[in-house]
């Protein structure tokens, strides 16, 4: 108890394992270093030059990625303060799906600012006072720094030059194709009254190169056909959210039968149910049964008797969205769906793909309401971190579908801003111009560190970009390829979504000032147990307990 | 060695001044904790759980629940301002403040040899005459529209930034205006607003919703996603086939009698939707030409199962499953009409009205708002946050901020706030101090520099010169008792004295702190002795 030697405060009033930071130097300037220890570790993977991350997890998974989004899911941060910055890039991914690396780095610029300027003798409450208005100021001014307009969303090569820089970022060397496959993608879905990600599938099939990647106008399932028929064209599908089987009643039923005529009756009796049930479907034109269940052997006959294909989903999302693909809702028991609830389809076919085989739904023509990106490549990592950047490429899109304007790619936004900034700095002569100049320089980082990745002299290429800059008033970008030639975003076609950029930045900013804003952190004695995460299983599909 | 030792070796216990020392240490240093909570411009703590859980808080009520106290004074000091807490709904800060402050300056005197007794009389005195001076500060208008607001504003203004806290407190207020009775309710029942919450945009974008939120939607992908002019059914009615209670089966003799069985089996609740479906088509179908079109929403506690779900979706209906009890309570009170325990005598009179019903949906969770009620009686506040700790922080200031307007409503009267209370009660226990005699003006004295420490602690947290604003202020103060004029209060953005400041406290949030100071602090004093009886896990204790 609290009759022997004492010790500071917080150790006496608080229980055992209980730890407590307090103050500029213990709390404020310690987030800080956690935050940039966080930050060092993702800004090589920052820009289309830039590292990848071979990341083992705690169940085992290995990524070979730059995607900041998926490093940061995976290492399983501690510090408070860190975790404060995951929270935030995931509050950026998960309403833009891109930006995440951008938001890290950008935080972790201010708050080296901020040190900078609390080692000056200015008090963290003044620096969050100074960036809030500046970035108000900021904020206000971003839509003149939008540079074009994403205009056409129709066309293929037009769509794909507003999505390279996205897509270029993740992966430079196959960012042009990749980008392509995404547009097709993109222009086939988008449709009013808004575009929903969902509507375009990634199937990746291991084996043969990414060239080989293709875009298909429907839906593909790894699974093979229940039935002998394997491909159907003109295909009316019945759609059945329950099992292909005998319904089970819901009160216990029991088979009566006082002698071996009635038990020979039953079963005749069943399968003729069974057979007027596929009959009627086989009638009413319907060539192909999709249930979200088991097929049972006596409906397997009768499917194969009349030349029916059966195809067994397993996943009641996948029914759904191909309910949606194919305007027909999934009845939820066995039976003739009436004629507006049969789905259309032209081709139906079951094939193979290095081995592995694939059921194809498609659709004729350039428009329909689920596209599938099959991505081909060697190794599975190298496929899912080309999906990651499908990912992002497909929220671009969805971000540029609410808002069409566009920012220059590149780093050249970020130095726009840098360069708005420090011109607010000079017309300021309260102590807040110090504030300011920092707020610029952390806005220089982000190109410097596509710069520095590339290889090349940083503070070379910066200074370059700025004469540049005046010179021309256009806007300019780091060039990866050459040092000593800025890139001109117009003529590149560099762009970067508008609403992701002011996100990201909204994000950065907010995470910044929190982080500063905290001067006491206050930490119970980490609890016993097993590690949570050691056994979660995560369930892609979610356990929603819907229709299906 | 004293006697308990002899009775029991292993007990441990501190005397006299050391116990005085030990319980003053113990209220300062909880004090300093909370210090730079206190006011607009405190700080954020960063309080980890030991799940690793982070929360970022300004509350010191919060602070009090998720520290783990163990120091048995600060332990008990917290205890009381939880106490208060959950009778008030704020001041836990400035009681911890106000506690500490006044135990120190009780040191100060019984170091100087004043025995503890001498300065709790007058501490009686001056608490008597403060609570009364407190009394005589109660504004006579009626307190009312913009009072209210601005009494919301000055409580959650100091649980968060800038111009998130005047968001937050325009919604509060309108809340509590909302579900009131009628002008003339001055208690209204504030369980009757929800708090919902959503991981979504940011914390500015938290809305006060005329109506419900629940947070789950429709069961079927076709079922409508928006609708206008609903009717509201809420019922009490399982849909979906239930298995009796004692074991039962059937015996069939051929396929076609098994399915004849599903039939009857499905027919039994089909039966009861269709009622339901009849009523709807009743309402909502051939409208006469020129009549908006109308909507119908089924919200049931019980369960629906999909094949009653797939009826509903033909007939564009919107059914819920599996509310919570307590929403049907509010639907009620929000909507109209009434919850229905059997479909056999459904009329139009049972249905609720609703605007607009609408489902969002955020990643995997589902969102149904049911809004634009008719003269709702509960409302919803829907606190929006990029984070969970945001969200959190910003329903605790809602929560107290709702609090604040409702004691408001309740007392009648507002006391001034920014120090305003503390620096005028200061002047006038002056003058107390010179009217009495004898020794007990040092427990006066001691007891009037205690109330100093909220603007002190305020002034220190804005970043301004303490001791200069401090006599700034008294001399205002003072100024202002000739004169007559408002008591004043301390402007943070300036530094300067300030009379017309519309801040505003609660007077019941007040009246608590300071018979919590004088009452801890009191008894805290007397105690000579303390004993900690040998406990058996003692070896856990490194004290």
């Amino acid at each position: 108890m609290a009759l022997s030697v004492p010790q500071g405060f917080h150790s006496r009033f608080m229980k055992d394992g209980a730890q407590a930071f307090k103050g500029v130097d213990e709390a404020v300037l310690r987030n800080i270093e956690a935050c940039n220890e966080l930050a060092n570790q993702l800004k090589t993977a920052h820009g289309p030059a830039g590292m990848m991350k071979l990341i083992v997890n705690d169940i085992g998974k290995e990524f070979i990625t730059a995607d900041a989004a998926t490093i940061l899911k995976n290492l399983d941060i501690r510090h408070p303060a860190a975790k404060l910055l995951v929270m935030a890039a995931d509050a950026v991914d998960s309403t833009t799906g891109d930006g995440v690396n951008t938001t890290i780095l950008l935080t972790c610029a201010l708050l080296d600012g901020a040190v900078e300027l609390i080692n000056m003798g200015l008090k963290p409450v003044e620096v969050v006072e100074g960036y809030l208005a500046t970035y108000a100021k900021v904020e206000k001014d971003f839509p003149n720094f939008s540079i074009a307009n994403a205009d056409d969303l129709t066309n293929k090569e037009s769509v794909k030059n507003y999505l390279r820089a996205a897509v270029l970022s993740k992966n430079l060397s196959h960012g042009n194709l990749i980008a392509g496959l995404i547009a097709e993608a993109c222009i086939q879905v988008n449709r009013l009254p808004y575009f929903n990600v969902d509507n375009i599938r990634i199937v990746k099939v291991p084996g043969g190169s990414i060239r080989d990647s293709l875009v298909i106008n429907g839906m593909v399932f790894s699974r093979v056909a229940e039935t002998d028929k394997r491909s159907v064209t003109n295909a009316k599908v019945a759609l059945f959210a329950c099992a292909f089987d005998i319904t089970q009643t819901e009160t216990k039923g029991t088979v009566l039968m006082s002698n071996a005529n009635e038990l020979m009756e039953f079963s005749s009796n069943e399968e003729k149910e069974v057979e007027r049930q596929v009959k009627d479907l086989s009638d009413n034109g319907i060539n192909i049964v999709v249930a979200a269940g088991k097929f049972g052997d006596l409906y397997l006959h009768y499917l194969n008797k009349y030349g029916i294909m059966g195809v067994r989903l397993v996943s009641k999302f996948d029914l759904r969205r191909l309910c949606r693909m194919l305007g027909a809702p999934a009845q939820a028991n066995i039976c003739t769906p009436s004629l507006d609830h049969v789905g259309i389809c032209d081709k139906v076919a079951q094939s193979e793909l290095s081995g592995q085989p694939i059921i194809t739904f498609s659709r004729e023509g350039a428009s329909g309401s689920i596209a599938s990106i099959v991505l081909r490549g060697p190794t599975t990592s190298l496929l899912m971190d080309i999906e990651r950047a499908v990912d992002d490429g497909i929220n671009t899109f969805k971000a540029l579908t609410r808002d069409n304007r566009l920012v220059g790619g590149a780093g050249a936004i970020e130095l726009q801003i840098a360069r708005y900034v420090t011109y607010l700095s000079t017309k300021n002569t309260t102590s807040q111009r110090f504030v300011q100049k920092l707020f610029s320089k952390a806005f220089e980082e982000i190109p410097k560190y596509i710069a520095a990745n590339a290889g090349h002299d940083a503070l070379a290429a910066l200074s370059l970009i700025f004469t540049e800059q005046k010179a021309s008033n256009k806007s300019v970008g780091i060039n990866i390829f050459d040092a000593n030639k800025p890139l001109d975003v117009m003529e590149e076609n560099l762009f970067d979504s508008y609403l992701i950029k002011k996100r990201a930045i909204e994000v950065a900013v907010d995470a910044a000032v929190q982080i500063l804003r905290v001067d006491q952190i206050i930490m119970a004695k980490p609890a016993g147990g097993p590690n949570p995460n050691a056994a979660r299983q995560v369930d892609p599909e979610g356990n929603d307990d819907g229709m299906a | 060695m004293s006697a308990i030792s002899c009775l029991n070796p292993k007990a441990q216990l501190a005397r006299h001044a050391a116990a005085l020392e030990l319980n003053i240490t113990g209220a300062r240093g909880l004090a300093a904790v909370m210090k730079s909570n206190l006011g607009p411009k405190g700080t954020l703590k960063m309080l980890v759980t030991g799940g690793g859980e982070l929360k970022l808080t300004k509350d010191g009520n919060v602070l009090v629940h998720e520290m783990q106290i163990r120091h048995p004074t600060a332990s008990m000091i917290a205890k009381a301002c939880t106490a208060q807490n959950d009778h008030t709904g704020d001041g836990t800060t400035s009681t911890v403040l106000l506690i500490g402050e006044l135990l120190k300056n009780a040191e100060n005197y019984v170091g100087e040899g004043v025995h503890p007794h001498i300065l709790t009389e007058g501490f009686s005195i001056a608490h008597k005459k403060a609570l009364e001076f407190l009394g005589s500060l109660k504004n006579k208008d009626e307190v009312d529209g913009e009072l209210l607001l601005e009494v919301a504003k000055s409580s959650v203004g100091t649980k968060l930034h800038g111009g998130l806290a005047d968001h937050i407190a325009e919604i509060v207020y309108n809340a509590v205006q909302t579900i009131r009775q009628g002008p003339q309710d001055r208690n209204p029942d504030l369980h009757m607003i929800e708090l919902q919450q959503m991981l979504l945009d940011n914390a500015e974008d938290t809305k006060f919703i005329k109506g419900l939120v629940l947070d789950h939607g429709g069961r079927h992908p076709d079922m409508p996603k928006s609708l206008e002019n609903a009717y509201i059914l809420t019922c009490n009615v399982s849909l979906e086939f239930e298995k009796t209670e004692v074991n039962s089966g059937f015996f069939y003799k051929s396929a076609e009698e098994r399915e004849k069985l599903l039939q009857a089996e499905r027919e039994f609740i089909t039966r009861r939707v269709h009622k339901i479906i009849e009523l709807k088509k009743k309402l909502c179908d051939n409208l006469p030409e020129g009549e908006k079109k109308k909507g119908f929403v089924v919200i049931n506690q019980k369960g629906i199962d999909p094949p009653s779900l797939d009826l509903f979706a033909k007939e564009g209906i919107l059914a819920l499953r599996r509310a919570k009890r307590r929403n049907m309570e509010r639907l009620q009170l929000a909507c109209g009409g009434e919850a229905v325990n059997s479909v056999d005598d459904l009329t139009e009179e049972s249905l609720g009205y609703a605007g607009t019903v609408y489902e969002h949906v955020v990643g995997e969770d589902k969102f149904t708002f049911i809004e634009d009620c008719k003269d709702p009686k509960s409302v919803t506040i829907l606190i929006k946050g990029p984070y969970r700790h945001i969200v959190a922080q910003v329903k605790d200031a809602v929560h107290d901020g709702i609090r604040a307007v409702a004691n408001a409503l309740r007392d009648q009267t507002v006391v001034p706030g920014a120090g305003a209370f503390e620096i005028a009660a200061y002047v006038y226990l002056q003058n107390v101090v010179d009217e009495t005699k004898g020794r007990s003006k040092l427990g006066i004295k001691a007891y009037a520099e205690a109330l100093l420490v909220i603007p002190k602690t305020l002034a220190q947290n804005a970043g301004l010169d303490t001791q200069e604003t401090i006599v700034k202020l008294i001399e205002a103060q003072q100024e202002a008792d000739k004169n007559g004029t408002p008591p004043v209060g301390l402007d943070l953005a300036t530094g300067e004295p300030q009379d017309d400041l519309s801040v505003w406290d609660n007077y019941v949030v007040k009246r608590s702190s300071l018979n919590a100071m004088y009452d801890i602090a009191k008894n805290l004093l007397e105690v000579d002795e303390v004993m900690q009886a040998g406990m058996s896990n003692l070896k856990h204790q490194q004290g």
